[in-house]
């Protein structure tokens, strides 16, 4: 039987990590945990293991291309694919977060078939699925 | 031909002097007052940052008017969603009526017939589509993550402007005067841009995820 993964949801907004993590659930991936921002995130990610990581990008303390660029420079997590859902639609930052390697990009709002099939091409294309 | 006509009527009476010596004296206070908010305004470098608050201002307006689309869509969404679950939800309350009518009646028959299998069925298909609706108003509940960042946009507008006054009204207020000191506010820091409250024409942004996903291919990700 194969491992479930193991997903991270980070964004400030209760509502919209709820909202995430019952879509994730809806699309079969029902273990997830959420955080608030990109400090908390890191702390998570260095203390537990974690298969993927749906992060915003505006967030108070640490924003989201801020924790994408921690996590790939950390040797430990550098292989979790980061998904970066977020309402900045600004054309540079859509190719700075592609060039700090993020895995995709989804733009608020979106639908549950956008998310599903984001998750779904990026943990085929890195292996995970 | 009236005699007045090209020019203003006489007023039935002229006002008095002291009246107009009033006027004029009102005229020259507006003036002065005038005057001195602008020399202040220049003095205390505000005048630069009020043009700046002025050319903030349409920006503010168009950021109230995207939080009152994007709830009044979430709430019709809503409510359109709401409307079609409460359908199918008395279908199934009357499906189960019947089906129950039936069984009591001859459960033989109920199950022989086909009654029962197709009522698991419809009742199957009635879930799902209301699976639909509950997930439908979830995604309408996004809006308070968009309107949450433009409206702490638009409060950190207001309170940069709010400490701006408080800050002109203590340097020019009379030496007598005692005012109390408002604390400062957190000094604003400028944020990413958040939700585009209206990309229509501008090339520098995108407005739906196909175009995310064209952005990202043509780099070759």
């Amino acid at each position: 039987m194969s491992k479930e993964l193991r997903f991270l949801i980070v964004d400030d907004f209760s509502t919209m990590r709820r909202i995430v993590r019952n879509l994730l659930k809806e699309s079969g991936y029902a273990d997830a945990d959420e955080a608030e921002d990109g400090v908390v995130a890191l702390q998570k990610l260095r203390n537990s293991n974690f298969d993927f990581v749906v992060s915003d990008i505006n967030m108070p303390n640490m924003n989201g291309f801020q924790l994408l660029g921690e996590i790939k420079k950390d040797d430990k997590l550098k292989h979790i694919p980061v998904l970066m859902v977020t309402a900045e639609a600004r054309k540079e930052d859509i190719v700075l977060a592609a060039q700090q390697g993020a895995a995709g990009y989804i733009v608020k709002p979106f639908t549950k078939a956008t998310l599903e099939d984001k998750v779904n091409h990026i943990l085929t294309k890195t292996g995970l699925k | 031909m009236a005699e007045n006509q090209g020019h203003s009527p006489v007023p039935a009476e002229l006002p008095s002097l002291e009246g107009v010596m009033a006027l004029v004296q009102v005229h020259h206070e507006l003036g002065a007052l005038t005057r001195q908010l602008h020399d202040s305004l220049t003095g205390l470098g505000l005048a630069e940052k009020v043009r700046d608050w002025a050319g903030e201002l349409p920006d503010a307006k168009s950021r109230l008017s995207y939080i009152a689309r994007l709830t009044g869509q979430a709430a019709e969404k809503v409510l359109n969603q709401v409307d079609q679950a409460k359908e199918q939800h008395d279908f199934i309350a009357a499906e189960t009526r019947r089906i129950g009518a039936l069984i009591v009646a001859d459960p033989v028959a109920a199950v022989a017939k086909g009654h029962v299998m197709n009522f698991i069925s419809d009742v199957e298909q009635a879930s799902k589509k209301i699976d639909v609706n509950l997930t439908e108003i979830m995604m309408a509940q996004d809006f308070h993550d968009l309107t949450g960042q433009v409206i702490a946009k638009v409060v950190n507008l207001a309170a940069t402007i709010e400490e701006q006054l408080v800050s002109l009204l203590i340097k020019t207020a009379p030496p007598d005067a005692v005012l109390k000191a408002t604390p400062a506010p957190e000094e604003y820091t400028p944020a990413l841009d958040g939700p585009v409250v209206d990309g229509a024409g501008n090339a520098e942004v995108v407005t739906n995820q196909s175009q995310v996903d064209d952005l990202l291919a043509s780099l070759g990700f």
